[in-house]
């Protein structure tokens, strides 16, 4: 079931156009990464599903609810994690979780989120002495507290350590399973192939490209292929060869670009040349390919 | 109502870790008191003071003291912050609106304006200073004076956005009421002209009427029409202009 669209948004500050019409959807239960250069257009895409900012055109809609028209009802559902927010510099963790508790009918246990997310033993901290690591992750136990049916997790986990990273992504799955929906503005590859079950990718406004991490990483031409030949061979046969779109040779090692079937072809063709191919690398392609690709062409 | 009663609890125990606030709002205009019973002279009438004794004289003075260091130069200043910080814009993705948190400040400094008069008001009644029947409409006065102060830094937080400088001009606003609330001149000494804005001003319409109620004389209409229009305009203004973000 869909439970996020929009259609044709725009939305511009002052003359300058940022979003030049954006389509999406997010089904129920999915992990939806946006990813996108610096000043893309990411963060605008989300506050404007968040009801933060008013679109200048098209259709949102967030389990059924207009978040122009029903901020209340939508408020209800939605948990936010915001880019840029602090809180009140002498508040303490367990302080704000139990503040944000009481804005919801069925909160979480503070107790439990401050576990999952490491802040246990900051509990009784004030927010001015934590690392900011650790405001962000009390930033996102605030957006997870009141047990949204949609999450929207601005820079989920920039700056935090690759151990922690860790623990809340296999966090934020398990609450997928459990029917919560989450939108994700990343600039981490790591995070959107790790945690996506399908992105967006964002450029000067406009959606660019969308499909699931793997998808996006296997478009063509990405698979590489490179070794050391046992006898001398010319780039120029190999590239005569299906599915070969680049070949070439640096200091004895070849290194061949091709589609999925590459590696084969390649390797093929070597054989039946009675060449040995030595110190033989294949690459799979990657999402951060495929990222720059789609995001340099425009 | 549970979110607002939470904000409230909340903003009160941050307020408490505030050493400026305990120590300007409640400490020092609490110790004033304090020391001036404790002193014999300052509790006898004196006939310059039109029959009323140092300690009362000087009353209306440290209520409009505490009450402006509060509401005029530190709540500017928090909810400036709270913008600044993003606090605000952080309370807008709950089920709670900003406003509420606004509510909560307000009725916050509302509540220790109103708790730190009247100890500036009973107190002195233990060592026999005022007359305990004035309590009652002295406090209804306390509540309009502390209204219109609230509603005059209400408006310096909603067109001042930042709050360093709302702090500042709040500053500069305080000293000059507690310039026509008579602090470091007496009022009876101001000439005609001062005298009529003063008594146009929430600082001088508040000692008016505080002074007056304490001396047991009637209350004129005018100090209380410009705490009510004070009140009515401060409010105004702010929920017009006040930014969220």
């Amino acid at each position: 079931m869909t439970l996020i669209t929009v259609q044709g948004l725009r939305k511009s500050y002052g003359a300058c156009e940022v979003l030049h019409g954006i389509d999406l959807t997010v089904a129920e239960g999915e992990i939806v990464g946006i990813l996108g250069p610096n000043g893309a257009g990411k963060t605008t895409t989300v506050e404007c599903i968040g009801g933060l900012r008013m679109p200048d055109a098209g259709m949102i809609r967030v389990a059924g609810i207009d978040p122009t028209t029903k901020d209340s009802e939508l408020r209800q559902i939605l948990g936010m994690q915001l880019q840029q927010c602090h809180l009140p510099p002498k508040i303490t963790p367990g302080e704000a979780l139990d503040l944000f508790a009481a804005f919801y009918p069925d909160p979480r246990s503070a107790t439990e989120l401050l576990e999952l997310l490491g802040l246990t033993s900051q509990a009784d901290q004030r927010f001015e002495k934590l690392s900011g690591g650790q405001q962000q992750r009390l930033s996102i136990a605030l957006a997870l507290v009141g047990r949204p049916q949609v999450a929207i997790l601005d820079e989920l986990t920039t700056g935090l350590d690759p151990a922690a990273r860790r623990d809340i992504w296999t966090y934020l799955q398990g609450l997928a399973g459990e029917g919560m929906t989450i939108v994700l503005v990343t600039h981490s590859m790591e995070e959107a192939s790790y945690l996506c079950d399908r992105v967006y990718i964002v450029d000067d406004g406009r959606i660019v490209a969308t499909g699931t991490p793997d998808e996006l990483a296997t478009s063509p031409g990405s698979q590489t292929v490179t070794f050391v030949p046992s006898a001398p061979i010319d780039p120029a046969d190999l590239l005569r060869l299906p599915g070969i779109t680049s070949a070439a040779v640096d200091h004895e090692r070849v290194t061949v670009l091709g589609n999925a079937a590459a590696p084969q072809t390649v390797l093929a063709a070597l054989i039946a040349r009675g060449i040995t191919a030595n110190q033989l690398r294949v690459t799979g392609p990657t999402l951060d390919d495929a990222y720059l690709r789609l995001t340099q062409e425009n | 109502m549970k979110a607002t009663a939470a904000l409230f609890r909340n903003e009160f125990r941050l307020l408490l870790r505030n050493p400026a606030v305990v120590i300007w709002t409640i400490l020092i205009p609490t110790a004033a008191i304090v020391v001036m019973c404790l002193i014999p002279g300052a509790r006898q009438p004196l006939p310059n003071f039109g029959g009323l004794s140092v300690i009362e004289a000087y009353q209306p003075t440290l209520i409009v003291f505490a009450a402006t260091m509060l509401a005029l130069q530190m709540m500017p200043m928090f909810i400036g912050q709270y913008r600044e910080l993003g606090f605000l814009r952080r309370l807008q993705t709950t089920p709670t609106h900003p406003r509420d948190l606004l509510a909560a400040i307000l009725a916050l400094v509302l509540v220790i304006s109103l708790v730190v008069g009247l100890v500036l008001l009973t107190f002195p009644l233990l060592f026999g200073v005022g007359v305990a029947g004035r309590l009652a409409l002295q406090s209804l006065l306390l509540i309009l004076v502390a209204a219109s102060f609230l509603a005059v830094g209400s408006m310096l937080a909603a067109v001042i956005p930042n709050p360093r400088v709302a702090s500042g001009v709040g500053a500069a606003v305080a000293a000059i009421m507690w310039f026509f609330a008579g602090m470091w001149f007496p009022r009876a000494l101001f000439p005609g002209w001062l005298a009529t804005i003063s008594d146009w001003t929430p600082g001088g319409a508040a000692a008016s009427v505080l002074g007056g109620a304490a001396a047991g004389q009637t209350i004129g209409a005018q100090p209380l029409l410009a705490l009510g229009l004070w009140t009515l305009v401060g409010f105004v203004i702010a929920t017009r202009s006040f930014r969220w973000v």
